[in-house]
């Protein structure tokens, strides 16, 4: 990734330092902050933990602790609930659990009896809700998540793909404009292969099977294109991440922003009459 | 050469003396999804590997 040969110190602590700076440049938290980990028990979330923990000591009254969606994916989902259990039972940082069975009255196997291809997308709709609702339990005032830079040169990539120029430039953290707790990716310019070596190096790695629906993802033919660009032309996602930075920038101010109304039926912020969540709901097969 | 592949299934091979990234190009395996252990310590694609050597091959990628 830097091209640097590092010795197991130097590396964790080049991590953590990434990770510090990315916080402190971009005001991820601030004095004050209850910051809650979506800790789904994979390997980027436990990475994430285990890097905010470690900085914890250098923030003035910041408090940490974990929430886990358990979505109801069979042969999946019971091993890295069992994970993200281990960890913060060895952080000693308080931990909740909310399930798609709870909130929506059935697990995510048996809404996607039939309509697999769209697994993605549907356990999206349903996981935002289900995070926004298990972190303003805890009364968080940031929701942390493990996107990593892998994640989030995807993300671009695929954005552009699409055409999709106002999700390109639009801000997770800001995107909620207000209505929702604040979202932050310290791991952002943290790659995929650099937190598995930061785990394994720990003696962290999760040894965790991959999610059962990941090959139906548009996001997986991506995945493959990029990590071959990654691999030929080191420096590919980090120049796309530039990229991003730089079309910010030019159109600051610039494109219009949706109109956020409240959802006709269940009252929470959206760009058209009814929210995605709500239209998804009338389709689900319990 | 004992190599453990990302699948848990474990191969012998006489590769001779090769870097990590020809080893893993030969399983055709890109190495930006992987991670790999020489007898145990993590080593970078242009470690050389030998036939004495075991090998893991670790995938990264698990979904969130």
């Amino acid at each position: 990734m830097t091209g640097r040969h590092l010795c197991r110190g130097h590396f964790i602590a080049g991590i953590e330092e990434r990770v510090a700076e990315t916080i402190r440049s971009r005001n991820l938290i601030v004095p004050g902050d209850h910051v809650v980990i979506a800790l789904s028990g994979g390997k980027d979330s436990t990475a994430l933990l285990m890097i905010l923990a470690r900085l914890l000591p250098s923030w003035e009254s910041v408090r940490l602790s974990a929430i886990t969606i358990d979505e109801g994916i069979h042969g999946y989902r019971e091993d890295t609930i069992r994970s993200a259990d281990d960890l913060v039972a060895k952080y000693g940082l308080s931990h909740s659990t909310v399930s798609f069975t709870e909130l929506f009255g059935g697990t995510l196997d048996a809404f996607l009896n039939g309509r697999e291809p769209e697994a993605c997308s549907v356990c999206g709709i349903l996981r935002r809700k289900a995070l926004n609702v298990a972190a303003e339990r805890t009364g968080a005032t940031k929701l942390a998540t493990g996107h990593n830079l892998d994640d989030e040169a995807q993300s671009v990539f695929m954005n552009v793909l699409r055409g999709d120029l106002p999700r390109l430039v639009r801000d997770s953290g800001s995107d909620s404009q207000g209505r929702f707790i604040p979202r932050i990716k310290p791991l952002m310019f943290v790659s995929e292969k650099e937190i598995a070596v930061y785990l394994m190096l720990h003696g962290a790695w999760p040894d965790l099977p991959e999610c059962p629906y990941a090959v139906h993802a548009l996001r997986g033919e991506v995945r493959g294109m990029l990590a071959t660009l990654e691999s030929k032309h080191p420096g590919t996602m980090l120049h796309l991440m530039e990229s991003k930075a730089k079309i910010e920038v030019q159109c600051a101010g610039r494109l219009e922003e949706e109109a956020i109304r409240p959802c006709a039926e269940c009252g929470d912020p959206c760009s058209g009459a009814i929210c995605q969540l709500c239209q998804l709901k009338k389709t689900l097969k319990k | 050469m004992k190599i453990f592949l990302p699948d848990k299934s474990c191969r012998e091979a006489d590769a001779g003396s090769v870097t990590v990234e020809a080893l893993l190009r030969d399983l055709g395996i890109d190495p930006i999804g992987v991670i790999v252990a020489r007898n145990g310590t993590l080593v970078t694609e242009d470690a050389l590997v030998e036939n004495s050597d075991e090998v893991r091959i670790i995938r990264i990628a698990h979904g969130g």
